[in-house]
């Protein structure tokens, strides 16, 4: 968006809307961009090389959004800095052509965070891709924001370690994006999220300053630590140009269980169990609908020719023979008390890989039906009562919708999908799932959750905000995005209103 | 029917294996090691012959060290009914495996033999040819499909250039190929109940069989690594770079 009605339209807390840009291939060339002036796409294109600007119309859908479909990208432009001088020097141009820009990782975000929808300019950091400076004696290493998350994990087995945070897109996402949605995945329950392997961090202002936040310390308090508001903050208070990430010990052999059964409550009794004999890597959850569906659509096999209501899927380090025999002894347990139904356990890591599928292919399987996605937590301990009461709410009031359950139950994280039903179209069924949300939300704040557990707030759970965060909080974080983006060109509209 | 099932102990076909620094093998420190691929699907399909009411029994034989233990008890959680290992150090040539596996053969007589067609640590492709000849067995390699009817056992071979049906004698023998069948998960109560199913362990000498090599490992190294690729700007372009730099047109 051209920014110069930017505190106008913030008074009036409306976005400005401009029409869907309609393409024309023969005009589609650089340097033409219909939203920005010659003048300004010229100055913008002399900040970069020849292949740092792009104006043409797929691009501009490419790098426009992210996962989400929501809204309809239409960047005025795409731009690629090959270096942190560049970063700074579109934020500079940003600052005095009183544009905004939406930074863009890989673009698989699940909140409309990356989404440029208002004619805003792209700051992709695909080429600032770089991954240097390995200090073993640390376990660090530099990443540069737009290396692929794939790329830091086999970097660090390379070296004979370990990059634990993982997720169905770490082949695309990247290590900057991850850091600004302080990105979570399937072994947040022995790693914790992205934010606990950020030893160091660069980031550039809304104003284009460098920060060059903790430099890799174990140990800093020395005031402030900037470094964890930018983790999370969805680029609206800088750009993230470089991260130091910590690495880990390798973990043993480890072995993968899918077990079946009756209900929400023995998943939780399941939990409890092998938490107190082995060491967990993961603890996964999802409903009978979920493993049908990507059985169907995958051509994946069933783990075991019965039905469950729901599928725990654990992982757990094999370290050594008791390791395995103490697994064993919980399944035969979990089996007396009737928490478990049927269960396999992986021989190979070929198994190994086959089972995590069954959990990780679902949000791809189920693209398809376009659904509407919640990501909501609670502490651990609540969410069997929270899952009930959401579960009700939906199919007392919404009888011709399928839900879809899965998540990362060990961290209190579920992941609630409602399917499209083919005949709706598409405008009706976000209507009404905008007035489900407001009761999943409701009930979210009565178990003190999180309207968001790890996918941001973005654009699509920014009316929710309330929700999780209180008034008071809310006015805070707008106080610091004026300090931090005081020309307000950071990716406004993001987590709170422009 | 009797049906034998031999499986052997490899590297896990989804480790990235490196070569040992002085190139002597195949570095094997900390790595997961797992049935043989084509082993594995050789005991799915004595388990279905069993499922099936066509085979009364199936017994998994291993040869190789304790470690082995691990993968016949693997095959013993998919559905084998008892295991066998013959102790032997280090790794044995496919002629070696061939003798000793020809030991249990007269041990136990089976009416089926069904082998992987190779392990995916020597690629040899020998042992299970090696086996038909020393027990003077008929056999049907790289098996697609298998059928017993009337005492008879037909089987289609995956070979160049299409497949091969034969049928053969039995007692007889079968090598896997990849397409047999899609071997099933092994679950927690059956991995239980392994455990308390019969392993007998044999010695080479009580077999009769001299553990012998032939074969020196001269070295082991890794494949050269691929030079990046570049993206061509144009047709005229890439038939340049075929023409003159690949010379491959």
């Amino acid at each position: 968006m051209i920014v110069s009605q930017h505190s106008a339209a913030a008074a009036h807390g409306s976005i400005r809307r401009r029409g869907i840009w309609s393409p024309r291939p023969d005009l589609g060339i650089f340097p033409e961009s219909p939203l920005l002036s010659p003048q300004q796409l010229e100055s913008l294109a002399s900040l970069v090389d020849e292949k740092g600007l792009l104006t043409d119309s797929e691009s501009c859908l490419r790098y426009g959004r992210d996962w989400t479909r929501v809204h309809s990208p239409n960047p005025a432009a795409v731009v690629l800095p090959a270096s942190i001088e560049q970063v700074q020097a579109i934020v500079r141009w940003a600052c005095a052509e009183k544009v905004a820009l939406v930074p863009s990782g890989g673009r698989s975000g699940l909140s409309a965070g990356a989404v440029a929808a208002q004619g805003e300019v792209v700051i992709a950091l695909d080429r600032m891709n770089d991954i240097r400076d390995f200090n073993a004696t640390d376990r660090t290493v530099c990443c540069d924001a737009g290396a692929v998350t794939a790329q830091l994990q086999e970097f660090a087995e390379s070296q004979g370690l370990f990059y634990p945070v993982d997720f169905a897109s770490s082949g695309s996402s990247q290590i900057g994006g991850n850091i600004a949605t302080n990105a979570g995945g399937i072994k947040v329950i022995r790693y914790g999220m992205t934010r606990d392997w950020v030893a160091g961090l660069k980031v550039v202002t809304g104003t284009g300053e460098l920060l060059d936040l903790n430099r890799g310390l174990l140990k800093n308090n020395a005031g402030y630590d900037f470094r964890h508001l930018m983790i999370g903050s969805e680029g609206t208070l800088g750009i993230i140009v470089e991260a130091t990430m910590r690495l880990e010990a390798q973990p043993a052999e480890r072995a993968v269980m899918v077990l079946g059964t009756p209900d929400m409550a023995s998943i939780m009794e399941v939990l409890r169990a092998f938490r107190d004999c082995v060491r967990l890597e993961a603890f996964e959850f999802f409903s009978e609908e979920a493993l049908a569906k990507v059985v169907e659509h995958q051509g994946l096999a069933r783990p075991f020719a019965t039905a469950s209501r729901y599928y725990a899927l654990l992982e757990f380090e094999k370290s050594d023979e008791r390791a395995e025999v103490a697994a064993m002894e919980c399944f035969e347990r979990c089996v007396e008390e009737g928490w478990v139904e049927d269960g396999v356990m992986s021989q190979s890591l070929a198994q190994a890989k086959a089972l995590w599928r069954l959990r990780e292919d679902i949000s791809e399987t189920i693209s398809r039906w376009t659904p509407y996605k919640n990501d909501i937590s609670t502490i651990v301990s609540r969410v069997p009562s929270l899952l009930e009461e959401v579960e009700g709410l939906v199919s007392a009031n919404y009888p011709d919708f399928e839900i879809i359950w899965f998540g990362h139950i060990g961290d209190g994280n579920v992941h609630l999908n409602i399917l499209k039903p083919d005949a709706m179209p598409m405008e009706e069924f976000q209507a009404r799932c905008g007035s489900v949300s407001k009761g999943v939300f409701e009930s979210v704040a009565r178990h003190g959750g999180s309207i968001s557990a790890e996918h941001g707030v973005g654009l699509l759970k920014k009316p929710y905000l309330a929700y999780s965060r209180s008034e008071a909080e809310i006015a805070l974080m707008a106080q610091l995005k004026r300090v931090f983006d005081p020309a307000g060109i950071m990716n406004p509209g993001k987590i709170l209103d422009a | 029917m009797k049906v034998l099932v031999a499986v052997k102990r490899v590297v896990d076909y989804n480790v990235k294996v490196r070569a040992k620094a002085d190139g002597s093998d195949v570095d094997l420190n900390n790595v997961k090691m797992s049935i043989n691929p084509f082993c594995e699907i050789a005991v799915e399909e004595a388990v279905r012959l069993k499922e099936a009411g066509t085979a009364t029994e199936v017994i998994a034989v291993s040869v190789g060290e304790k470690s082995c233990q691990e993968q016949i008890r693997t095959a013993l959680a998919l559905g084998a009914d008892r295991g066998i290992q013959v102790e032997v150090e280090g790794s044995p040539e496919p002629i070696v495996v061939a003798k000793l596996l020809k030991g249990i053969v007269d041990k136990e007589s089976p009416d089926l033999i069904i082998l992987g067609k190779q392990s995916i640590d020597g690629d040899n492709n020998q042992t299970g040819q090696m086996l038909g000849a020393l027990a003077g067995m008929p056999q049907g390699t790289f098996a697609s499909e298998i059928k017993v009817e009337d005492g008879k056992l037909t089987v289609i071979r995956e070979v160049d250039g299409g497949m091969q049906t034969v049928s053969l004698n039995l007692p007889a023998i079968v090598t896997t190929d990849l397409r047999l069948n899609e071997p099933r998960y092994a679950s927690l109560p059956n991995i239980m109940k392994a455990k308390k199913k019969q392993l007998d362990v044999f010695t080479p000498e009580e077999l009769g069989v001299a553990v012998t090599s032939h074969l020196t490992v001269v070295k082991v190294e890794p494949p050269p690594e691929r030079s990046a690729g570049i993206k061509v700007e144009s047709v005229e372009q890439l038939v340049d770079k075929l023409k003159n730099e690949a010379k491959v047109i």
